[in-house]
């Protein structure tokens, strides 16, 4: 294995142009392919750290191109753009693999393409800071109780409105939090035998949490995110559970059951990210576009599922 | 016409009028919706979602129960003023909009004129033609008087009215 490279699969040459461009500032060699065969001999070559992948291609290339990818050990990342997103979201979330989703009006790719690829090479994925900008001070709670949820929420819409952001950015604001809250104290905790005991006891009722339960609220809010950071220390939230939770959202047709609130988040913010660190700790990170006006925002949502890998042992 | 007040989460209250049982607040855990069903009057379940702020899955869960309980029991729901955060939650999750007939909602529109952003009520029965094309009914500015442009995509916003 040579030079550490990172591997675009895109069939339009412009578009390769642009994502080399944004993904060139890692330092990384860049590799480009224009079709799903000589990807998957590039990827079996070269042993890319990561692989670009666009969701133009065939479900069936891009598929194979992600067991590839898994296959070396390779992270994958998919880009879509925007005009197409729609229609082809439901299709890769039903292929159970994609665990990077960028969806992108081009060119505004560079940012979130660029934070994506440095925490799969680098392997640094906590923080929301990550994905605002410089400067900005967070909010900060910590949940000693179950019922804090409401009166979080309720602030936090204040605050936003404070900001000055529209009664909509609240309002989605208020259902993301408000879903990640209620995810992180009663479907987070799982005992040894893997059973999550908290699921099924009552939303409104008092629960008190100590310090293995409590639950951390971070938010922020920059000229491009209304960002919003929620961690549980339990670490039990697994990627094929998040795929198919998200999954649910455009089949649409399930109404109740686990996950809907999962699926909901996705639905009401523009990049949902999970940061899984197993057995320790599960951030999900919400982030709201507030540049643009409704009708001139994606269609679809970005996600992330990254997980942390187990550190090599020291010698 | 006053529009609904936006983002403030306070517990679901009900408030029975001529007509419509008006709903307030957020509709979570603590909603109790199927204690509407005993309201309903000849036959119909009239609601006035204008006051709805809130709506997260686990009111959306009790919303669907309510519906099935509606349509098992015979009766008719129709829904007026529907706000803005229950059209969002109808259009994700379609199990969640049952056999409900929706009178009139909410929908959000913005002048170019001003930059004014105002979510103003849509008469679904009176432009029912234009809402089956997905064509947003024309609006005019509460500030300036210009005409306003629809602030969400059509075809995503009007998806809960195509049952």
């Amino acid at each position: 294995m040579g030079e550490p490279s990172i591997l675009i699969i895109h069939p339009d040459r412009k578009t390769q142009r642009t994502v080399q461009r944004i993904l060139g500032s890692t330092g990384y060699r860049i590799d480009i392919a224009d079709l799903a065969e000589q990807g998957i001999r590039l990827i079996e070559h070269l042993s890319p750290v990561l692989v670009v992948v666009d969701g133009s291609l065939p479900e069936r290339d891009a598929a194979a191109l992600f067991a590839a990818a898994k296959a070396r050990g390779t992270e994958a990342c998919m880009t879509l753009f925007g005009a197409r997103a729609q229609a082809a979201v439901p299709a890769i979330l039903g292929l159970g693999a994609v665990t990077n989703l960028l969806v992108h009006p081009m060119p505004a790719l560079a940012e979130e393409l660029t934070i994506t690829a440095q925490k799969l090479i680098r392997g640094d994925l906590f923080g929301v800071e990550k994905y605002l900008l410089w400067g900005n001070d967070l909010e900060e709670t910590v949940l000693v109780r179950g019922s804090q949820r409401a009166e979080l929420v309720a602030q936090l819409a204040d605050r936003v409105r404070a900001r000055g952001q529209s009664a909509r950015i609240a309002s989605m604001a208020m259902l993301v939090t408000d879903e990640l809250i209620s995810n992180a104290i009663h479907n987070a905790p799982v005992d040894a035998a893997g059973v999550h005991y908290r699921r099924d006891l009552p939303r409104d009722g008092e629960l008190l949490l100590d310090e293995r339960h409590q639950v951390r609220l971070r938010w922020g809010c920059d000229a491009r995110f209304l960002a919003v950071e929620v961690t549980d220390r339990f670490g039990s939230l697994d990627r094929e559970t998040i795929l198919n939770a998200l999954a649910r959202h455009d089949v649409r047709e399930s109404g109740g059951g686990a996950g809907m609130g999962l699926a909901l988040t996705y639905g009401s913010c523009d990049h949902l990210i999970f940061n899984l660190a197993p057995g320790t700790r599960t951030e999900v990170i919400a982030l709201i576009d507030i540049r643009h006006p409704p009708n001139e925002r994606t269609v679809a949502s970005s996600y992330n599922v990254f997980v942390e890998k187990p550190r090599a042992p020291t010698p | 016409m006053t529009p609904p007040p936006s983002e403030t989460r306070g517990r679901m209250t009900l408030t029975p009028g001529d007509d419509a049982l008006a709903l307030s607040g957020a509709i979570d855990e603590g909603a109790a919706l199927h204690e509407l069903l005993s309201r309903a009057r000849d036959g119909r379940l009239v609601l006035d979602l204008a006051a709805v702020t809130f709506i997260n899955s686990l009111g959306v869960r009790d919303w669907i129960r309510m519906q099935a309980a509606a349509q098992q029991a015979g009766l008719t729901v129709e829904l007026r003023r529907v706000s803005e955060p229950v059209v969002h939650q109808l259009n994700m999750i379609i199990a969640a909009r049952g056999a409900a007939k929706v009178a009139s909602f909410y929908a959000p529109y913005a002048c170019d004129a001003c930059g004014r952003e105002e979510s103003l009520l849509v008469d679904a029965v009176l432009h029912h033609e234009l809402l089956a094309r997905l064509e947003p009914p024309p609006m005019t500015c509460p500030e300036c008087s210009a005409q306003m442009a629809f602030n969400d995509f059509p075809e995503r916003y009007f998806s809960f009215l195509s049952v």
